[in-house]
């Protein structure tokens, strides 16, 4: 069980097949993956290769039809789901192409919520420098509708960071943006990335953002193409 | 620290109560209902012990029948306090004209009223009024008598043979509640003047109450066990405390049946919350999943939502009781002065409480099932957007069936009735579980139905069969409504048949009594002369009568009070009985044999089975009847069932004629007659037979039909409540797919389809629900009415098609415009928008 160490990720022969109407659709198909520590990994591939599928399998907001999948040596097999939310708890974010804010809470609460359920002292005040960090300490009143798609990506990504988490999952996150944006989100993210030291999964379609991490696996129909 | 679920769930509670309009509606809706009915009962309760005394006209009432007190019995009552006597008769009153009338003729004594006091038109005191002046006796009597006599007040006019004169038109009495339903317009004259007129003879049917206003501070019950004690067990005694009984009951079975209707409401409306419930956390499934995904456990999320839930819960229930207790008060404010019964309208806890409690069990039952799916909502939802959470037996279904559990149980605790709430009950939960499963296959038929269609139809069946088809939401609560609404009309119009159409053929249409026994066949040839036709057995029936109690049962003496409340009335005072030889037409023999014609050997008895019940009375049992202060031991030969309504022999007591042979009994008669047949024998028998009472059945039947439209108002308007709750949960269904329904015209319109091809198929969907709905409710609230009408109320059931067509029409056409105002609403957002937001 921990003889892959402490790395936060390893996927093994991870596979994932889901019901649908025309029958079962296999969406993952014996995937190997691991992530190591601090390492920043680019997850490319075309439309229905698998990559969002592959981070919810890894984040442990899905189970695989077959194969392992460790969380920093943890087999999530035997987990139940409160389980699963347990042990992403402090140590593992997500930020999502289409933010996922939670819509009635300011960007201050969005922000301080994950601390909030890990029940992490000073919440708030963390809230509030994480916002610092992103530039938006002056909208921490402002609900998600009031802020525009960066600024929304922008408090994700410090929700997501500011409980200091050692792996970050990023699915598209400038998918929604505006070029400017997008660059400024992927500098932020990049920049508090190394910061924290926490390890990155990234999935993307832009080859330019895909560079800029430690290595890239590609996937195709499920499969790994290429892991360099 | 305020709890992390709560902090979360006010923040939640930020984005208001839009999508929850429904959900309130539904709740508020039911708990005014029952808060209302609640109310309305409390104020009519509390209204009557207020005025306790002056409804009874005393502390205490005693009465005998057939006789009067006599001067032992006087003085024991006149020790415990001041009293007044009154005694009362039935007579016809006659005009100088000829005109005649029954009226209720009231002596009383100089004392009377103790408590309260008579009010007479243009003011004036009644024993001023009921005086003796110039020889002739004074009465006070009710306006209906003055117009139907054509008198006026100072005229005279006869009582039987004792002359009255009108000194005053009654307005009130105070203990009018307590002495029940008059057969005419009320007489009161002096005691003196009545017993001169000669209905206090030994055998006429009057009797005489004396009212008792204890020394200040005496206590009740001593004094009424003293009183019990001295005059023993045949004398009826009321208390305070129990002034108007009857009243009392009424009240209480009313505030059950419109609690019932307003609890069937909650339950038509459970399905509202339920579709509310479920359609917010579809809605929420994004927030629910980030949560997840941020580290929440499921419990967590479900508790966030649980509160939320039970927020809206108790806004919907204060919104309800806050509708339920203002409600009464304003309509008391309006009526005030023209109801029957006094009432106290004020917020009375006690009922708001109650209905608080249905209002929130009914919150939990419906409400816990869908929190479940908040918890099981996966958080790869964020990724599937067809990921739902599933529902599976855990706490939150364990809480929603106690939470019905309790909501039944509540029900049967507080009903007058407990077996009847329970039949209620059950059968509000079978017609529901009916309605859903007819629901579920109609969405079932419809998509195999739609493999056959084309165009609009095809469409309205696609969306019938499809996940979330109205006919699965919004039919079994439209029906339910239906059911309710139809037994309301089912039962309500065939009682009126019953009394309208029915018991003017099978009853008869007037009733004599006090015909002197030694005048019989005089009598036969005075009705005979006035109805111009000879008399048969088809038309005319006369048979002696007289009245007595059963004393002993298999020679044990009868203990009333141990005999169940609702048989009860057969043992604890006098019954009507008659004594015949021949066997009589259609006597309704159960068991045993008749007698012969001229049977002389020991006393028998034919008992009516209602009688036989609260004792067990079986065919050869003795019985003991007290009859004209004397014992007669009888033996049963037959039990029978009387039907009172019909033109027979009516008693509840048969004996045979030797039983009472040598007494001169009274008799009484009936006979079928035309309205015309009827004025001539009121006005031929004033001549030769003054004191005989002429009792017009028709015009009882209009008083019972006037009451019965009346009461039937109030239980149709607590069943459109229920109705209400239908079309509420329809809206809701309609609104909840709103957006659905957008995006879905939107692409019809793409891909060619017209508006009205749009229209109808909307229309056609809801229609078909409506029907749906309208047909099985329809059919439950037969399945309702029936047993009720023709069980309960021994009528005969006659089935009201035109209210059955309305019904039925109603409900579609609410549907189908609900179809249409779902198509308007779709088909006003232009296409572009709502194909971009999809």
């Amino acid at each position: 069980m921990t003889e892959t160490g402490s790395d936060p990720l390893t996927l093994e022969n991870v596979s994932l097949t889901l019901p649908s109407a025309a029958g079962p659709v296999e969406i993952l198909r014996g995937l190997d993956v691991r992530v190591g520590k601090g390492e920043r990994v680019a997850l490319v591939g075309p439309s229905g290769s698998g990559k969002s599928s592959l981070i919810a399998v890894a984040a442990g907001l899905e189970r695989p039809t077959g194969g392992r999948v460790l969380l920093f040596g943890q087999d999530l097999a035997g987990v139940d789901e409160d389980g699963r939310a347990r042990l992403r708890r402090g140590r593992v974010s997500l930020v999502f192409q289409s933010f996922h804010l939670l819509p009635n809470m300011t960007a201050e609460e969005n922000v301080a919520a994950p601390l909030e359920i890990a029940r992490t002292p000073g919440a708030t005040e963390t809230a509030k420098a994480w916002l610092d960090r992103v530039g938006l300490s002056a909208r921490g009143r402002h609900y998600p509708h009031q802020l525009s798609g960066g600024e929304q990506q922008r408090v994700a990504l410090a929700r997501a960071l500011a409980c200091r988490p050692a792996l970050l999952f990023a699915d598209e996150p400038t998918g929604n943006l505006d070029a400017a944006n997008a660059g400024h989100v992927a500098d932020l993210m990049f920049d508090l990335v190394a910061e924290t030291g926490a390890a990155l999964v990234l999935v993307t379609h832009d080859e330019t953002l895909a560079a800029r991490a430690d290595r890239a696996v590609r996937l195709r129909d499920g499969r790994v193409a290429e892991n360099a | 620290m305020m709890p992390l679920s709560l902090r979360f769930a006010g923040r939640e509670l930020r984005g208001g109560v839009r999508g929850f309009r429904i959900f309130l509606a539904c709740l508020a809706l039911g708990v005014a209902a029952i808060a209302a009915a609640g109310s309305t009962a409390e104020a009519f309760r509390r209204g009557l012990a207020s005025q306790a005394s002056e409804i009874l006209g005393g502390d205490l009432a005693l009465s005998v029948r057939q006789r009067v007190f006599n001067p032992a019995e006087r003085a024991a009552l006149e020790a415990e306090g001041r009293v007044s006597y009154s005694v009362a008769s039935m007579a016809m009153a006659e005009a100088p004209s000829g005109e005649r009338r029954l009226i209720e003729l009231r002596g009383v004594s100089d004392s009377y009223p103790l408590a309260g006091k008579v009010t007479l038109q243009g003011g004036g005191a009644l024993q001023t009024a009921i005086a003796p002046n110039g020889g002739v006796a004074g009465a006070v009597v009710e306006q209906p008598l003055l117009d139907r006599l054509h008198l006026k007040v100072g005229d005279q006019f006869l009582a039987g043979n004792l002359p009255l004169v009108v000194r005053g038109v009654l307005m009130e009495e105070p203990d009018r509640l307590s002495r029940g339903f008059a057969l005419g317009p009320r007489v009161i004259a002096n005691i003196g003047a009545v017993e001169k007129g000669g209905f206090l003879a030994p055998g006429l049917p009057f009797g005489e109450t004396a009212r008792v206003a204890l020394r200040p501070g005496a206590p009740l019950q001593a004094a009424k066990t003293q009183l019990h004690t001295a005059l023993g067990g045949i004398v009826r005694i009321r208390d305070r405390e129990d002034a108007a009984p009857g009243i009392h009951r009424l009240i209480d079975q009313l505030e059950y049946f419109l609690g019932f209707i307003g609890l069937a409401s909650l339950v038509a409306g459970g399905l509202g919350v339920f579709g509310a419930v479920s359609a917010y956390l579809e809605a929420r499934k994004p927030v629910i999943a980030t949560l997840k995904a941020l580290g929440a456990e499921g419990q967590l999320v479900r508790d966030i939502y649980l509160i939320q839930i039970g927020f809206l819960a108790a806004l919907g229930v204060v919104i309800g009781l806050a509708v339920g207790a203002a409600a009464p008060l304003l309509l008391g404010a309006l009526v005030k002065n023209n109801l029957p019964v006094p009432a106290l309208f004020a917020v009375y806890p006690g009922p708001l409480l109650k209905a608080a409690g249905f209002g929130l069990l009914s919150a939990a039952a419906f409400s816990l099932a869908p929190l479940g799916r908040a918890r099981s909502t996966p958080p790869a939802s964020l990724f599937r957007s067809d990921l739902s959470g599933t529902l599976t037996l855990g706490p939150e279904i364990v809480g929603a069936i106690l939470a019905a559990a309790g909501l039944a149980a509540m029900a049967v605790a507080t009903a007058p009735t407990k077996l009847a709430a329970l039949i209620m009950i059950a059968g509000v939960a079978a017609s529901f579980g009916l309605l859903w499963l007819l629901g579920w296959g109609a969405a079932w038929v419809a998509g195999k139905a739609r493999a056959g269609a084309r165009g609009p139809l095809r469409i309205g069946l696609a969306n019938l069969a499809g996940p979330h088809s109205a006919a699965r939401t919004a039919s079994p609560a439209i029906g339910l409504g239906v059911a309710l609404l139809g037994a309301v009309v089912l039962i309500q119009s065939a009682l009126l048949n019953q009394v309208a159409e029915v018991a003017p053929r099978t009853a008869p249409a007037l009733v004599f009594t006090d015909i002197p026994g030694d005048r019989a066949a005089e009598f036969d040839a005075a009705v005979g002369r006035a109805f111009g036709q000879p008399l048969t057995q088809k038309n005319y029936l006369r048979e002696p009568f007289v009245t007595g109690r059963i004393t002993k049962v298999r020679g044990q003496p009868v203990a009333a009070e141990q005999i169940a409340r609702q048989d009860r009335w057969a043992y604890d005072s006098d019954i009507s009985m008659s004594a015949i030889g021949p066997k009589p037409e259609d006597p309704g023999i159960l068991e045993g044999r008749w007698w012969p014609a001229n049977y002389a050997g020991p006393p028998l008895i034919a008992m009516d089975v209602d009688v036989a019940k609260g004792k067990a009375v079986k065919v050869g049992d003795a019985v003991t009847l007290s009859v004209l202060g004397r014992d007669i031991d009888t033996r049963v030969a037959v039990l029978r069932k009387v039907d009172f309504g019909g033109f027979g022999a009516s008693f509840p007591l048969v004996v045979t004629p030797s039983a009472v042979e040598g007494a001169n009994l009274r008799q009484v008669a009936i006979a079928k007659a035309s309205k015309a047949q009827e004025a001539a024998v009121i006005h031929e028998l004033g001549r030769a037979f003054p004191t005989v009472n002429v009792i017009s059945v028709r015009e009882q039947l209009e008083a019972a039909t006037s009451l019965f439209d009346r009461l039937a108002l109030a239980v149709r308007g607590a069943a459109g409540v229920a109705a209400l709750a239908g079309l509420l949960v329809l809206a809701g269904a309609i609104a909840a797919r709103a957006r659905a329904r957008t995006r879905e015209a939107a692409t019809l319109k793409v891909l060619g389809a017209s508006r009205a091809q749009i229209l109808a198929a909307y229309v056609l969907e809801y229609g078909a629900v409506g029907v749906i709905a309208g047909t099985a409710g329809v059919a439950l609230g037969y399945a309702a009415a029936w047993p009720v009408v023709v069980k309960v109320f021994h009528a005969k059931w006659s089935m009201d098609w035109a209210g059955v067509a309305a019904l039925l029409a109603a409900a579609a056409l609410v549907a189908g415009v609900g179809g249409l105002l779902a198509a308007f609403q779709a088909l006003s957002k232009r296409p572009a928008p709502a194909l971009r937001a999809e």
